[in-house]
């Protein structure tokens, strides 16, 4: 706080390097101004304890000092207690002990938006630190025929406005200009009711000062700021009754003290806005002027561009053949497109293994390096072509502004399981691959509905279970005629939908906390930028290779061992053997009591466990069991050894009924390990992927549990 | 009941008092009067703009009839049915 206090002398700030906090609402182009004065120098990391990217930036300013940017995460007010609005809240206020105080704050207004861009600018003015402004987006406000003037916003504000159009890098000079010489805005005059003046005045001598300080700090207890710093003065007995007090006599007047200070943010707003938006004189004479919205009543006359695309895009049946066609697109490309590049991967990997590992002799060495080590390297960097493919669409879905129609379309569907709007895509994407599905959740702001996302994603039938669902409807169901066969594919996915839709639900009912608002803004449509789009699918699928790939490379290289050790004495055994000889293997053995209900016998258990490292790594594990190799001619090979292994009492061991038991587990059961690491690295702690592999099994088990006991009873077996 | 608003469409029939943000029809505007709703609810909807008697439209309503988009100072935001019931309006009888 001291440092707080320095400052409000409104002087010039100190010379020396200066840290800038980077501010402003969501859709504000933030992100494109802060390229714009940071070029490449930039840096992601993560705020530790939060899973809210810290993006850091270097620029050199005019007068050869530097200054370090910190990108905050888009917010539309400094009091909530959504993740990222805190981080950026706390940063603002230097309650971050892991981020320097911020010398000046650089808050960027969308001129098209301006009265609620205006809010936070409001409420920045009361933190007391040297401010600039930098107004974005003044020629969108043109176009809707709203002058914003640079200058009487400058004059009303007491702070420097700078026009910028971050795209063009137009303006970006001037901004560190502003920068090197910003200056404490002087506090406005808020006109709050006098009464609550006079409570102001009454919590802040409790507080033990009538300070600027004090007073602000008055405010903010009063309107129930959840801030920690205020939450700690609220804790002080003198404090808390004094609060309590003034609040009693306030609800006696009627006043809510929350309510007043934000209308009184509101009429100031609505006075600066007046006066720097030029044309709305004129506009007043026409009559034209509704009260507290004056800008919109002008710019609802015309019919804009974002209007006349929403007319088709928002259509009730143009609307949603568009949204169709375009998540046809995305999936198509991350499920088909996608696959010749990773089976490209795979087999590249696979080869350079092949070629280090040429000269060394068979051996554990040899092994490690192509079994274990390229097979993990590979298991990582397979999921690159669909996570950079999946980001490079909702890169340009958001920056275009559809991202918010999409959610806008389909909220209503998946509002009644308790998801979001914007469930959809992480859910589709899920069909292809729960991993980038989970990274895609990202753009759900609501943090609960973006956890129950998460956690039901993995029910969507993946690429990867396709394999194992084809060779065993393949195996047991070839006779039943193509349209069974497909029916059974499709019933498949259905089972999924509906495990993930009912414990969305569920989840969403044991749910107790209090019910998040779905507050969506509606952007203007804008033209995606190849650079910022660019930089999205870079920096996340770093992210992905960094910190869950690392992860899911131990557990991997973990599994190959598994697979490999101990070794059987005989070295000229055959790998079925040496399988069933292995950890793995005498896993599946220990685990056949548990799953003999369900139908499986230890084989099925050694695939289970291998099918950890991808599932369709089943398919490869049954090959080694039945030695029928793993490649794509085997499978039939494989299929007819499966359908003639036998107890020693000479009962199939597999039957149609144990094929669907195992299927149904394939749907149900969470049994990817890259899931899990990516489920930790989005949530930022292990304990959701440790509470879905428990709830996702158990309920696996529970189902086919009852399929199988159920369907034995029934054929009589 | 008489209806308040003579916008096409608009099938709201109460009397201003009883008028909430959900109730009235695409295409019609009102000004708001006073947010209800728990705490946090009622922060967000004020902090977005909901107040001062700030002219609300509304623009159109999700295919599936749920969420609703609305115009107010100047941009849009959606809110699903069972926020925009907490925000009480004065509808405003003049077409668009």
């Amino acid at each position: 706080m001291s440092v707080c206090c320095d400052q409000h002398s409104g002087k010039p700030i100190a010379s020396g390097d200066l840290v800038v906090a980077l501010a402003g609402n969501p859709n504000s182009g933030k992100t494109t101004i802060f390229n714009a004065l940071t070029g490449l120098r930039q840096r992601v990391a993560n705020y530790p304890g939060v899973t809210v990217e810290k993006k850091t930036g270097r620029c050199r300013l005019p007068d050869g000092r530097r200054a370090t940017i910190i990108d905050l995460p888009g917010t539309y007010s400094l009091i909530s207690r959504s993740p990222d609005e805190q981080v950026a809240m706390e940063v603002l206020r230097g309650l971050r002990p892991d981020t320097p105080v911020p010398d000046v704050v650089v808050v960027v207004v969308d001129a098209s938006n301006l009265q609620r861009n205006l809010y936070l600018v409001s409420q920045l003015v009361e933190l007391g630190r040297p401010m600039v402004v930098a107004l974005n987006m003044m020629d969108i406000a043109e176009r809707r025929g709203v002058n914003v003037s640079p200058e009487i916003l400058a004059e009303q504000l007491g702070v420097p406005v700078v026009p910028v159009v971050g795209h063009k890098r137009k303006g970006i000079d001037r901004l560190r200009q502003a920068i090197a010489s910003a200056r404490v805005a002087p506090m406005p005059g808020w006109q709050l009711p006098a009464p609550m003046q006079e409570e102001l005045l009454t919590v802040s001598s409790a507080l033990g000062g009538h300070g600027a300080g004090g007073l602000a700090m008055a405010e903010r207890l009063l309107i129930g700021d959840p801030a920690e710093d205020v939450r700690r003065l609220a804790s002080r007995p003198a404090v808390a009754s004094a609060v309590r007090w003034s609040h009693q006599r306030l609800r006696q007047l009627g006043i809510d003290p929350m309510q007043a200070d934000i209308e009184a943010h509101y009429r100031w707003i609505e006075a600066v806005a007046d006066r720097a938006c030029m044309s709305l004189d004129e506009l007043a004479a026409m009559g034209n002027v509704g009260p507290g919205g004056g800008i919109l009543d002008y710019a609802s006359g015309r019919t804009s561009i974002t209007e006349r695309l929403d007319a088709v895009f928002m259509h009730g049946i143009w609307g949603l053949a568009v949204f169709a066609a375009i998540m046809a697109t995305l999936f198509v490309s991350i499920f088909w497109l996608a696959d010749p590049i990773m089976g490209g991967i795979e087999s590249a990997i696979g080869a350079l293994g092949q070629f280090v590992t040429a000269r060394m002799p068979d051996g554990p060495l040899k092994a490690l390096v192509t079994d274990g080590i390229f097979a993990g390297v590979g298991a990582v960097v397979v999921f690159v072509p669909q996570i950079a493919l999946l980001f490079f669409f909702l890169a340009i879905l958001e920056d275009s502004g559809y991202l918010a129609r999409a959610a806008f379309l389909m909220d209503r569907l998946l509002a009644r399981v308790g998801l979001h709007g914007k469930s959809f895509i992480p859910l589709l994407s899920s069909f292809a691959c729960a991993i980038p599905g989970i990274m895609a959740t990202r753009t759900i702001e609501s943090p609960r509905e973006r956890l129950r996302t998460i956690l039901v994603a993995p029910f969507m039938s993946c690429s990867a279970r396709l394999p194992v669902y084809t060779l065993l409807i393949g195996a047991f169901f070839a006779s039943y005629g193509a349209m069974v066969r497909a029916g059974m594919m499709l019933s498949l996915y259905l089972v999924g939908i509906l495990a993930a839709a009912g414990t969305a639900w569920l989840f969403s009912r044991r749910d107790r906390g209090p019910a998040s608002a779905f507050i969506l803004e509606m952007p203007s449509y804008k033209v995606p930028q190849a650079g910022q789009v660019f930089r999205v699918v870079w920096t996340s699928t770093w992210a992905f290779l960094a910190k869950a790939g690392t992860i899911i490379f131990c557990l991997s290289v973990i599994l190959w061992a598994m697979t490999y050790y101990p070794r059987v004495p005989d070295p000229q055994a055959a790998p079925a053997e040496q399988l069933r000889h292995s950890i793995a293997g005498r896993i599946g053995q220990v685990l056949e009591p548990v799953i003999r209900p369900l139908g499986y016998d230890w084989k099925m258990g050694v695939g289970l466990v291998s099918a950890f490292a991808a599932r369709e790594v089943f398919v490869s594990t049954m090959g080694i069991i039945y030695s029928a190799g793993d490649t794509d001619e085997d499978v039939t090979t494989l299929a007819s050894a499966m359908r003639a292994d036998q107890y020693p009492d000479g009962r199939p061991v597999w039957t149609p009924l144990v094929a669907v038991s195992l299927l149904v587990w394939f749907v149900l059961a969470m049994q990817c390990m890259s899931t899990l690491a990516v489920v930790r690295r989005e949530t930022g702690t292990w304990r959701w992927p440790v509470f879905m592999l428990l709830y996702m099994n158990g309920l696996a088990y529970v189902v086919c549990l009852g399929i199988y006991q159920v369907g034995s009873f029934l054929t009589g077996g | 009941m008489q209806k308040v608003c003579d916008v096409p469409g608009c099938n709201y029939c109460g009397t201003p008092e009883t008028c909430r943000l959900n109730q009235l029809g695409v295409g019609c505007c009102g000004a708001v009067v006073a947010v209800e709703g728990d705490g946090e609810l009622r922060r967000r909807l004020l902090e977005m703009g909901f107040c001062n008697g700030a002219a609300v439209e509304v623009v159109r309503r999700a295919p599936l009839g749920d969420p609703i988009e609305f115009r107010l100072r100047g941009y849009c935001l959606s809110l699903r049915e069972e926020q925009a019931r907490h925000v009480r309006i004065v509808p405003e009888a003049q077409a668009k």
